[in-house]
């Protein structure tokens, strides 16, 4: 916008107008923003180079904490299961998600109960989803592996109880849970598509599955841009459903990074070495982030 | 399952009664019984959890914990949705929990909303910058911030008040970014030609970016309503009198005062559900149904 | 605009920091006018430990009031401390849980030196944990002791011999197992015994048994002989595995209060539990006894000798933040814990002082439904504690690492041997280098 030919005094008025109503939007959020997040992730990076023990005064210990990080076995071990996580997770939550918001953006009788029972994983209490599932999964009584059993599986997993098969058992929960949530967003920009689109390419004789690809997902380029992005740092940052499905066991098969990082500074008071391994766990996802924010502008252009 | 063998609906979102022939009628009805029975094996699937909270809040609590599961009360036992009132502070956290998913969720709209406005539709110098701090700052791990923010809110006298929880959750980059995503669907030209016209760049926001966003506001308001009601790590860090305590707080709290009483915590557990549930079922239409029935004029 | 923002921003930050510097300033305090301090507590409705002390305290010194305030329970509760010691806005005085917590607050600074309040304490045993260079900061008031519960009942269903206090470890793996055959024979479900899934119900005994069991060397062999005796027990049904445990949330207290299992290995803070449970409902009425723990070997067995087990004490600690002129009520009231008057009142409600006299044993086999037998008394009252967390920098680290091993070799099928050494070479290279 504002590519109109104009001589250079009108345009930097223009900027500066501009600049003025920009910030006049942004201002009220910023206010609380920059106070609140922005002044003590800043911290955070300072933090990230001292030996802080969270009480008096932090040493500067230059890059020792990320020197110390390259031989710590334990938070290789967090990365590599953290990432494990989020190549399954992303995949699967995304296509189960629009696939949900698909089959539920329609005229049928009792879609919005339906809808809303797509989103009570999101909002059912933590404790009992950990209660449940641990049961589901449980290899000696649970209904999953007695289903397993009798379609003829022998050596059933032993789901939560094994180092093999916990991760797969708590991507599964972590899916189940977050697709309502991931759904009502892939519903909005479902909104958005207008409906002539559909009918014009109705009129064409395209089939279901050329209209899902030729007017569904590009309708939804800005929703899907948005939920990767999300989807991304939210399994990078994956805590609490861990926390309470497995502790991050047995041994340490699903240690992620944000629990290691809990348990280095409250646990054993290590808050420096905890911040450092924080701002690694931004710089990744930011990384990546930014890598999305470049696919999808050149995607636009 | 996969995106291919849901993705024949899809046209079903075509106004209906747009005149088809009668052979694709039978089609689609035959694809609306698979569509059903999808939906239905779905929704046992997704409700199996919650069915076990319901269950487990009416049954006797040593009945709770059985080799195997048992999936129906026997006795039912409705005393627990009775004694949890006496037993604990239920309507204490309840009201807290909802003035502050309430207060919280009008503020990230409001603001959110306002500052998206600003990030898609105004272009300045160091925009782009800014909005990847935006980003940026969702991507650092709360718990690692956590105590440089508390010590910063309770210099500034906030802490142990229920404000701090609406000044962490009020202004998070989450919003901001949800509805700059929307604002870029909606065509440059209508705001180009409201500017024509000699609208004010908040003339645009008001008049016509707001009421088109409808669907996104209201998945945003809903998605911080139901953040702010789960949040457990917030309070836990920021409000000690009990009379403050949220619906997660006090559950725990109240989990570890009847360690072995489950039936009574899967009772506690139901009620806090509830009231999201409802304010999903009731506000969907406003996301679901607002644009259809303004037409998107694109 | 930007610049402008910034700094107010940065203005405002500097004013908030020279505001909370003002304040805080004491005036010259009269010993006698009335006071309050504060006092850090946990459900405070159902841990009724905190208003005994207060109480007690204000029954011998009027002028004081102990504020009670409440904090969240479990872990929980020591995030939320350090968060407000960080900030400055904790009370008084504060609990330590465990002594696996007591060297975070103690070198951050975080404990006020109260040397002089340990006058009459000497022959508390827990004091010389809190003591470092000479000093010490903090005064244990529960001093819990881990022992063997018995269901007396299913014993005599199972014909199974109850113990008598001579018990080795592979006594008891040998009882467990009878216990379950027994039990199953006369056509009742419970196992012989629950083990609950704390590391300490294997590491916490071996650490304290053990000859020359160190857990600073890194050497954690000594821990061998117990899981193999743990994984026995397992693999025969004698217990719950620990992924049942895990998956189906097993609680010890339905486990032995309902009378799923005969015997249980677990903290003396359980009597007052069992107590208060059989009195509401949610406990079975059955006969039941302590007995000591199993122990290495038969050079500590017998009610003639002492036999070894484990516990932390829970120690009160002031806030260094403390205003001065209340200093002087604070360490009187960290006197009064962890002397006798406290330790009575405490058995009164069926928790277990810092100091196990025979006026507290008195105290606590007084209450309704505690067993009268001579073993359950000597269990009680007679046993060298050592802490489960030795206090070092190092103990958080070891201990979340050893918590790690203990689920990962109860639950998989790598052995012992290789957990255990993958466990030593982590300790070596990221704990016990730092």
């Amino acid at each position: 916008m504002a590519t109109l030919p104009s001589t250079r005094p009108r345009n930097r008025r223009l900027v500066s107008r501009n600049t003025v109503a920009g910030w006049s939007f942004i201002l009220p959020n910023f206010v609380g923003f920059a106070v609140l997040t922005l002044l003590p992730v800043l911290v955070l990076f300072y933090v990230a180079f001292t030996n802080w023990n969270v009480f008096g005064a932090a040493e500067w210990t230059g890059t020792a904490n990320f020197r110390r990080m390259w031989d710590d076995a334990s938070f290789w071990t967090a990365l590599r299961n953290t990432v494990y996580y989020t190549v399954f997770h992303i995949p699967l939550t995304l296509a189960a998600s629009l696939g949900l918001a698909l089959l539920l953006n329609r005229k049928l009788r009792g879609v919005r109960f339906f809808r809303t029972v797509a989103f009570f994983p999101y909002i059912t209490s933590i404790v009992a989803i950990a209660v449940v599932w641990n049961q589901l999964f449980s290899p000696e009584y649970g209904p999953i592996n007695a289903l397993l059993g009798a379609v003829g599986v022998d050596n059933a997993p032993g789901w939560t109880t094994s180092s093999t098969w916990s991760m797969p058992a708590v991507i599964i929960v972590g899916t189940w849970r977050y697709m309502g949530y991931y759904m009502l967003l892939f519903l909005a920009g479902l909104q958005t598509i207008p409906a002539q689109l559909y009918e014009a390419a109705e009129t064409d004789g395209a089939t279901p599955w050329q209209r899902f690809v030729h007017v569904t997902l590009p309708g939804l380029r800005h929703t899907t841009f948005f939920v990767t992005v999300l989807l991304t740092i939210e399994s990078f940052k994956v805590f609490d459903l861990i926390l309470v499905m497995t502790g991050g066991g047995p041994g340490q098969s699903t240690l992620v990074l944000s629990q290691y990082i809990y348990q280095k500074s409250f646990e054993e008071n290590q808050f420096g070495y905890a911040s450092a391994v924080s701002i690694v766990l931004f710089a990744i996802c930011f990384s990546i982030t930014v890598i999305q924010f470049m696919v999808n502008k050149r995607r636009n252009s | 399952m996969t995106t291919t063998d849901l993705a024949a609906p899809a046209p079903a979102i075509t106004v209906p009664g747009s005149g088809r022939p009668p052979s694709r009628r039978v089609a689609s009805r035959g694809w609306r019984l698979v569509g059903y029975a999808a939906l239905v094996l779905a929704a046992a699937g997704l409700l199996l959890p919650f069915y076990w909270m319901v269950v487990a809040s009416l049954k006797t609590n040593s009945d709770v914990f059985t080799i195997p599961i048992t999936w129906l009360p026997d006795p039912v036992v409705w005393r627990n949705y009775l004694d949890i009132w006496q037993r604990s502070d239920m309507t204490t956290w309840l009201g807290n929990t909802l003035l502050l998913s309430m207060v919280v969720t009008l503020l990230q709209v409001v603001t959110g909303s306002f500052a998206a406005y600003g990030f898609a539709r105004v272009r300045f110098p160091g925009r782009n910058a800014l909005f990847l701090a935006y980003v940026g700052t969702i991507a650092v791990p709360w718990q690692s911030y956590m105590i440089p923010q508390f010590i910063l809110m309770s210099k500034l006298q906030l802490s142990n008040t229920l404000w701090s929880i609406v000044a962490i959750q009020a202004f998070g980059a989450f919003g901001v970014f949800l509805m700059k995503q929307f604002y870029e669907t909606i065509p440059e030209e209508l705001s180009e030609s409201a500017r024509v016209d000699g609208l004010s760049e908040f003339g645009i926001y008001r008049r016509i970016m707001l009421p088109l966003s409808r669907p996104a506001l209201a998945s945003l308001a809903l998605l911080t309503f139901v953040t702010t009601w789960n949040d457990y790590l917030g309070p836990l860090i920021y409000l000690r009198s009990p009379e403050l305590r949220t619906i997660q707080l006090g559950l725990n709290t109240f989990i570890s005062q009847y360690n072995a009483e489950y039936a009574l915590i899967m009772t506690g557990s139901v009620l806090s559900v509830l009231p999201v549930a409802v304010i999903f079922l009731l506000g969907q239409r406003y996301f679901i149904e607002g644009i259809a029935t303004t037409g998107l004029k694109g | 605009m930007k610049r402008a923002i910034l700094a107010s921003v940065s203005a405002a930050t500097a004013l908030t920091l020279v505001l909370a510097g003002c304040g805080g300033e004491d005036e010259p305090a009269d010993p006698n006018a009335p006071m309050t301090i504060t006092l850090a507590g946990w459900s405070l409705s159902s841990t009724p430990e905190f208003k005994t002390l207060a109480d007690g305290f204000k029954a011998t010194h009027p002028n004081v009031t102990v504020e009670l305030k409440e904090y969240a329970p479990g872990n929980d509760y020591d995030t939320q401390m350090i968060t407000d010691l960080a900030a400055g806005t904790a009370p008084d005085v504060y609990v330590m849980k465990n002594l696996k917590n007591f060297y975070t607050y103690q070198s951050g600074g975080q404990l006020y030196d109260v040397s002089d309040a340990t006058a009459g304490l000497d022959s508390v045993p827990a004091l010389a944990s809190y003591q470092v260079d000479g000093k010490t900061y903090a005064v244990p008031y529960r001093q819990d002791s881990w022992v063997l519960f018995y269901n007396k009942d299913l014993f005599a269903k199972a014909k199974v011999t109850p113990p008598d206090g001579s018990w080795t470890w592979d006594d008891y793996t040998d009882a467990t197992k009878r216990l379950h055959t027994g039990l199953k024979g006369a056509g009742s479900n419970a196992t012989g015994a629950y083990q609950h899934t704390f590391q300490s119900t294997v590491q916490g005994f071996a650490l304290a048994q053990t000859p020359n069991a160190d857990l600073l060397s890194g050497d954690f062999g000594y821990l061998k002989p117990y899981y193999e005796r743990s994984l026995d027990l397992q693999a025969a049904g004698a217990q719950p595995t620990f992924g049942t445990a895990k998956t189906n949330k097993l609680t010890y207290q339905a486990q032995f209060g309902k009378q799923q299992s005969a015997m249980l290995l677990m903290g003396t803070w359980y009597v007052a539990t069992l107590l208060n449970q059989r009195k509401s409902g949610e406990a079975d009425t059955f006969q039941w006894g302590i007995a000591p723990a199993p122990q290495f070997d038969k050079s500590t067995t017998g009610t003639s000798a002492t036999p070894v087990t484990f516990g932390d004490p829970t120690g009160l600690g002031i806030n260094p933040k403390i205003s001065k002129s209340k200093v002087a009520a604070a360490k009187a009231f960290l006197q009064y814990a962890g002397g006798p008057d406290a330790a009575k009142a405490l058995a009164g409600i069926g928790i277990t002082p810092a100091q196990v006299t025979d006026a507290v044993t008195a105290t606590l086999f007084g209450l309704d439904g505690v067993p009268q037998d001579d073993l359950s008394k000597f269990a009680y009252a007679t046993h060298t504690v050592k802490p489960e967390n030795p206090v070092s920098k190092h103990t958080a680290g070891l201990q979340n690492l050893l918590n790690e091993t203990h689920s990962a070799i109860l639950s998989d099928s790598k052995s012992v041997d290789a957990e255990l050494s993958e466990a030593q070479t982590r300790a070596k290279n990221e704990i016990l280098n730092q």
